[in-house]
């Protein structure tokens, strides 16, 4: 008869690895082994004749045919590894023996090693992203949008989440676990996925214009209607780079759909940097009237 | 002279089995559950971090057994790992007699 396996979607947060382990033992006992552990997800095989303890160990291995002997000596098996360094083990469970038999860990300092190289990796990640938060922040001080925003709340949330999962690891006692993890794990990927999808996507749907225009000379009035047009996709604030040089006053204007204008400015030497414009979604488009020399570079974005 | 910092139990479990000779690892966790008449066990992962880490500070050295078809690694006490635990001996001796003192 052909193997029966199924797979297991389900996430734990690396300071919950405790609640990993204790489900492993009781799919096992339900005759469910495992045979490739996940972050994101498991591969197990039904075998109801045997059952299982097992094991998680983090960190990076030097050398891993000594890890391996080294468990080996005492009955455990290597399972495999994840991508960020978790690995899995497993042993016989034998009713007999007492449950001392299935700790790896078997003093304090050597469990505080193994949580304590976690704990430091979040906690560099968790100040990275503290600053990546700051950086943020003064962005959206002095230039508010909604891409802005969304990255900052992100980075705000995913910097809270990996420090506090830091400090829960640090002060993990054996044995501890925490219940209902699955929502704050959820939180952090989904702010992942909102923060890179609103940095590609919104991003992405800004105008990002950069155009210029000039004459030496002009021997009648010019006025240009909409020589470049430009979509808003959403409404927020948007920031024009503008600078004019012109012998007489030009006029720069930025119009709507119908015609109106929501931007004007009139010089003979401007060189202004982030104008906020509030847009509102619809197509817009530059007017210029000028009757001189000029020079002229706008962008928006 | 820097003063030693106090050795894990099972840093010094390991030295001690390895004092009188080279020994493999599930060799040092039966004999330290000997001496220690069943007090102190040291599971794998411990084993692996603590033999790991004294392999670095050159406490101990990976030798490998030629006795027997199977080759297998041994760990073995070095002049800097005798020091050490010779150090912590008599720094739990002085403790120990600070304690009748009183």
């Amino acid at each position: 008869m052909a193997a029966e396996y199924k797979r297991s979607f389900r996430m734990y947060s690396a300071w919950n690895y405790m609640q990993e382990v204790e489900d492993l033992n009781k799919l096992s006992d339900e005759g469910w082994q495992l045979v490739r552990g996940g972050c994101f997800h498991s591969k197990f095989v039904k075998n109801p004749d045997i059952r299982y303890r097992y094991q998680m160990d983090y960190q990076k291995i030097d050398d891993m045919a000594r890890y391996i002997e080294i468990f080996r000596e005492q009955g455990w098996e290597y399972v495999n590894s994840t991508f960020n360094g978790w690995h899995y083990l497993k042993k016989l469970y034998d009713p007999a023996l007492p449950d001392e038999a299935y700790e790896i860990f078997t003093d304090r300092e050597s469990l505080r090693e193994m949580t304590g190289r976690w704990t430091r990796f979040a906690t560099i990640l968790g100040v990275l992203f503290g600053i990546m938060a700051i950086i943020e922040a003064f962005r959206v001080i002095t230039a508010p949008n909604i891409p802005r925003f969304i990255q900052l709340f992100t980075f705000i949330i995913e910097s809270g989440l990996l420090l506090r999962g830091a400090f829960i690891m640090r002060r993990t006692e054996p044995g501890q676990k925490l219940r209902h993890d699955s929502l704050i794990l959820g939180i952090f990927f989904a702010c992942i996925f909102i923060g890179a999808a609103s940095n590609i996507i919104l991003d992405d749907m800004r105008p990002n214009l950069n155009t210029q225009q000039q004459a030496d000379e002009v021997f009648e009035p010019i006025i240009e209607n909409r020589w470049v047009d430009f979509d808003v996709k959403y409404p927020d604030n948007y920031y024009l780079d503008l600078m004019i040089k012109a012998d007489e006053p030009l006029t720069f204007e930025i119009v709507n759909e119908a015609d109106e204008v929501v931007y004007t400015e009139t010089g003979t030497d401007v060189d202004k940097k982030d104008i906020r414009i509030k847009l509102r979604r619809g197509s817009y488009g530059f007017r210029m009237s000028v009757n001189s020399g000029f020079e002229l570079a706008c962008s928006i974005d | 002279m820097k003063k030693s910092e106090p050795m894990s139990e099972s840093y010094y479990y390991i030295l001690l089995c390895l004092a009188k000779g080279a020994n493999h690892g599930y060799g040092i966790m039966q004999m330290t559950e000997k001496l220690s008449r069943g007090d102190v066990t040291i599971g794998s992962g411990t084993m692996y971090g603590a033999t790991s880490n004294m392999m670095k500070k050159g406490w101990i050295k990976e030798i490998m057994s030629t006795e027997g078809a199977e080759r297998r690694r041994l760990y073995q006490l070095t002049d800097t790992g005798r020091k050490a635990l010779r150090a912590e001996i008599n720094r739990l001796r002085r403790m120990l007699e600070n304690a009748e003192e009183v």
